[in-house]
């Protein structure tokens, strides 16, 4: 027994060797100068896991959060965006990893998932719980299952293979535009990685700056990497994209409100005529304006984050800039640093020791300011067009910039409340469509699903439109602020891989805006207006119809007495006798008399015919 | 042969309370703002100071619930991103302070409800913890009976209503029944009740369930003033009442060890300070205002724990003896509040002090006491008179045109 214990002690100390090896965390820093004083900063943080440890619940640096959630909801691919801003292609030219890591306006969360629905809502619900967004809100009506757009990054097959399970993965796609990416979500994010900012490139992220930046993703993907035949592990993948305008980030935090420098500071533009003694037109800064790492993002960053698989890793920062451009590092200890083949500087991060990047003001030849930007794939752009509250249109431009012919998907998923007339979709221009995938919206329950497959010419447009009418909601179904306007989420478009050029089966990505339609929006005060105002109406109207109705008018006279006015008048008459009798005793005696007589008879009439003649007459008649 | 038990375990009910009463073992707290839009940064501005206080005075963030229903960090309008302040002179970012002294930081902010998931609905089901299954943990009150629970609510509100993200209201007597429901429920030990808004304390009128200590900013007919703007973010940062609280949490709890009571945090809301009247409810707990005053300030604000050993496997055993008691007890309650009416129909004015449900008529003794509304109804008596009196004329004026 325990001589077996003995021999088998190698082997699990070796397979523990082995299993480490698998359990891996690197991370990687891209920076690049944009024109226009912007800085692209693209954050990569990868781990994996073997997919037995996985299976075990043993985890090292794969967040067990996370994975835990993966696990209950049955999700073998996950892929989670957080987006902010818009990538602005004609100053800044293709977008990073292809458009890979970018999501639309918002939170979009795309899944393949095996086993039943709930494993959907499950999982946006647990989701929404770990990343602080209401992932929750992506319900029925707002699921898809896009036919052509996405394509799994990892190793789906071999994966089911694998765990030796039947039946296919299913693709569920959702998209919420109107969901504010804030600081709330960054603290999650952060909390997955090992080092959870403290140390590493990571400690650059801040709240402050990343949500201050011109366009921003967060992205978090998940996949399954299977050799064939061989292991597999779960890799994930975290990337933070950024554009930054240096010179908004570099205004202190404490008064990042712009205000006008003292005279004496400005470089007055003398060729302007119209200059003052104490003001001035100022002069445009010739060269690069002088920044580094700490005053853009706040601050240096504070070591590496130096983990199991890190060591091997060449390089922890890729900058590119011409290699005209001075850049000073700022570390207490030597790094080590080197140029690429591209002309980019790679530097690795010192153990302990903060590192910063400085570079000074400085004018650069001409061949190095003629940096050519990368041309995208293509060029979108999405406008709601209409006018009034019951229909409007959609129009969208596409245009290959390239010399060859590409084939795109356009996928657009429609909230139910929007609803297209498909007799209406048009495609003009040099383009062909060469299949339609279209699910058709259900009220409340399904939104529209559309997926175009599209062959676009070389250099040339094309133009999509389709004309929609716009739902009326219920009282209820109206969010708080509902006169704001309702978003429709981006259209995704993937850019198919040309088959020449066949580097990967993904192709590229793009995402136009997202839209804002304005529905019918009742007053909502209105109801509470119209109530009262239809009491007060109904009051008069109602009241004064009903009294000429049933009352009947009859003049003074006509008018018999009642009860009361008999008591009255009894007094007032009591009254009159009391005055006569001071007056003079015979009166008295006489209507006394008569007094008597009219208290046996009739009382009313009595009443009415003493008040016309007096007391004295009225005992008279009476005898 | 269970009837022959009768004595031993009433005798064990009536000792349980003893041992149990004075315990609590975790501190829970529920952060409401329920305003949306940029001009009520105030109320964002408040809860999250609360939430702030909360965390450095020990509550972790997995037993804070926050809701906040718009974005002002990262609103366009907002010119200090990421950031918001509750006071001008902006030393303090409440959002995340992670920027100027990173080791003293919070660790970040989460938020747990944010945007259109602050309801009524929502907040009452997070109260009675009524959710689907799949709602995730971090977005529940996991409280028990042994919990203290801080509830905090700031907003805009009236007469015994206040309003959430300005389309729908959460009446006091809504807020009252949840309560109740997580009484009946165990949900917790003793609770407080704070509330930032106009017209406050006519919230905490309905509540008849026990252990729930209510305040409020502002007595009837009384509205809760901000405390001041900041021209850089443009609008009001903080309200008055919180604002003082604040102020009396930063300086005198300096540590998780403070020994402040209750009695002084409450009596720090003078008209002079807070512009309106902060009224305190004390009625609803164990040994009413003597006891309740001298509570720590830490037993809802801090996260101190007591501790309770359980004796294994008795629990399992007396548990139907418990349910058993429980509703007993709830049996009685009914009946007392069906019997209190009647007697303070005899004497409605002394009932206050001997009654055990004090408050529960209150509104309406206001309503017939109040010198105010009495003022009110002779007004609208006196505008009525007025409208006929200009009808009578018109009516004679025509008659007199139609003669001629």
């Amino acid at each position: 027994m325990r001589l077996s214990i003995l021999l088998t002690l190698p082997a699990t100390l070796l397979s523990l060797i082995y299993a480490q090896e698998q359990h891996s965390y690197t991370e990687h820093l891209h920076l690049k100068p944009l024109p226009d004083n912007s800085l692209y900063a693209g954050f990569t943080f990868t781990s994996t896991t073997p997919y037995t440890a996985y299976a075990s619940n043993h985890f090292r640096y794969f967040p067990r959060s996370l994975a835990q959630i993966l696990q209950y909801t049955h999700t073998a691919e996950l892929h989670l965006r957080f987006a902010l801003g818009r990538w602005d292609e004609e100053s800044w030219g293709s977008r990073p990893r292809r458009g890979l890591r970018e999501g639309g306006n918002g939170v979009e969360l795309w899944a393949w998932m095996d086993g039943a629905e709930e494993g959907w809502s499950d999982l946006v619900n647990s989701l929404s719980g770990l990343f602080c967004a209401s992932l929750n809100f992506v319900d029925s009506g707002k699921t898809t299952r896009p036919v052509l757009s996405f394509e799994p990054e990892g190793t789906l097959e071999e994966l089911q293979r694998k765990r030796s399970r039947t039946g296919e993965l299913r693709l569920l796609h959702g998209m919420l535009p109107h969901e504010v990416v804030c600081t709330e979500n960054l603290t999650p994010f952060l909390k997955l990685l090992p080092c959870k900012g403290k140390a590493g490139i990571s400690s650059l992220l801040d709240g402050h700056k990343l949500f201050d930046a011109n366009w921003q993703t967060m992205a978090v993907d998940v996949r399954p990497v299977c050799t064939p035949g061989g292991d597999c592990i779960l890799e994930i993948e975290q990337t933070v994209d950024m554009v930054l305008d240096i010179e908004r980030s570099m205004r202190p935090r404490e008064s990042p409100i712009p205000r006008p420098l003292p005279i004496e500071d400005v470089t007055c533009d003398e060729t302007k005529g119209y200059n003052g003694h104490d003001t001035c037109y100022p002069r445009r800064p010739k060269g690069e304006t002088a920044w580094s790492l700490s005053s853009v993002f706040g601050r240096p960053i504070r070591g590496s984050c130096a983990l199991g698989g890190s060591e091997k890793q060449e390089y922890d920062i890729t900058f590119e800039v011409p290699s005209e451009r001075t850049v000073e590092i700022t570390s207490e200890t030597t790094i080590p640093q080197s140029t690429t083949s591209s002309g980019s500087r790679t530097y690795r991060l010192p153990q302990n020791a903060d590192f910063d990047l400085n570079l000074p003001h400085q004018v650069l030849g001409s061949s190095a300011q003629a940096s050519t930007l990368e041309q995208p794939p293509l060029y979108a752009s999405r406008q709601l067009t209409g006018h009034g509250a019951e229909r409007g249109g959609m129009h969208t431009l596409l245009r290959n910039p390239h010399p060859y012919t590409q084939r795109i998907v356009y996928l657009e998923s429609l909230p139910w409340f929007l609803r297209p007339y498909m007799h209406t979709l048009a495609l003009s221009g040099a383009g062909k469509m060469e299949k339609m995938f279209y699910t058709p919206l259900l009220d409340r329950k399904r939104g529209t699903h559309l997926e175009l497959l599209i062959e676009i010419q070389p250099l040339s447009t094309v133009e999509l439109t389709y004309d929609f009418e716009k739902a009326i909601l219920r009282y209820t179904e109206y969010p708080p602020d509902a006169n704001r306007g309702f978003d429709i989420p981006a259209a995704i478009i993937r850019v198919l891989p040309s088959s020449n050029n066949s580097q990967s089966k993904q192709g590229s990505y793009l995402r136009t805006t997202s839209l804002l339609l304005p529905l019918p929006t009742p007053d909502f005060s209105m109801p509470y207006n119209v109530i009262i105002l239809t009491s007060t109406v109904i009051a008069l109207g109602f009241g004064s119809i009903f009294n000429l109705l049933v009352r009947r008018f009859v003049l003074v006279e006509e008018v018999p007495g009642n009860a009361i006015a008999g008591v009255v008048r009894r007094v007032r008459d009591g009254v009159a006798r009391i005055r006569g009798m001071v007056k003079g005793g015979g009166v008295g005696r006489v209507d006394n008399g008569g007094g008597g007589v009219v208290k046996k008879g009739e009382e009313v009439v009595g009443g009415e015919v003493r008040k016309v003649d007096g007391g004295g007459r009225g005992g008279k008649k009476d005898r | 042969m269970r009837l022959t038990n009768f004595p031993s375990w009433l005798l064990a009910l009536l000792a349980l309370p003893l041992f149990t009463a004075a315990v609590h073992t975790s501190n829970w707290a529920v952060l409401v703002s329920t305003s949306r839009f940029w001009f009520n940064y105030r109320h964002l501005a408040n809860t999250l100071s609360l939430y702030r206080t909360v965390k450095r005075l020990g509550i972790p963030d997995n037993q804070i619930i926050l809701m906040l229903p718009d974005d002002m960090a990262c609103n366009p309008r907002n010119t200090f991103t990421g950031s918001v302040f509750n006071d001008k002179s902006r030393m303090l970012d409440l959002y995340d302070d992670k920027g100027a002294l990173e080791d003293l930081g919070m660790g970040g902010i989460e938020v747990d409800y944010r945007g259109n998931e602050v309801t009524v609905e929502n907040f009452i089901r997070l109260l009675t913890d009524r959710w689907p299954s799949s709602h995730p943990h971090s977005k529940r009150l996991m409280t028990g009976p042994q919990s203290n629970v801080l509830i905090y609510m700031t907003g805009h509100g009236g007469n015994e209503f206040l309003k959430f993200q300005d389309s729908e209201e959460i009446s006091s007597f809504d807020l009252a029944d949840a309560f109740e429901q997580m009484y009946e429920k165990k949900r917790y030990h003793e609770m407080l009740f704070m509330i930032d808004t106009c017209q406050a304390n006519t919230m905490y009128s309905a509540f008849y369930s026990p252990g729930v200590l209510a305040t409020g900013s502002s007595a009837r007919d009384q509205s809760s003033y901000s405390h001041h703007a900041d021209q850089d973010v443009g609008v009001a940062v903080i309200d008055r009442w919180t604002y003082f609280y604040l102020e009396f949490l930063e300086t005198r709890m300096n540590s998780t060890s403070s020994d402040i009571r209750l009695g002084e945090l409450f009596d720090y809301m003078t008209f002079d300070r807070v512009h309106s009247d902060a009224g305190v409810r004390y009625d609803l707990l164990e040994g009413r205002e003597q006891a309740v005053r001298e509570r720590r300030v830490l037993d809802f604000f801090g996260n101190v724990q007591g501790v309770e050993i359980e004796t294994g496997t008795q629990e399992t055993q007396n548990d139907w003896k418990k349910d058993l008691e429980a509703l007993q007890e709830l049996g009685a309650r009914a009946e007392s509040q069906q019997t209190a009416p009647k007697s303070k129909d005899k004497n409605a004015t002394a009932s206050t002090a001997a009654n055990g449900m004090p408050n529960v008529s209150r509104v309406s003794l206001d309503m017939a006491q109040g010198g105010g509304s009495w003022l009110k109804k002779m007004a609208g008596a006196a505008s009525l008179a007025v409208l006929g009196g200009a009808w009578m004329a018109s009516n004679k004026l025509t008659k007199q045109y139609a003669v001629k």
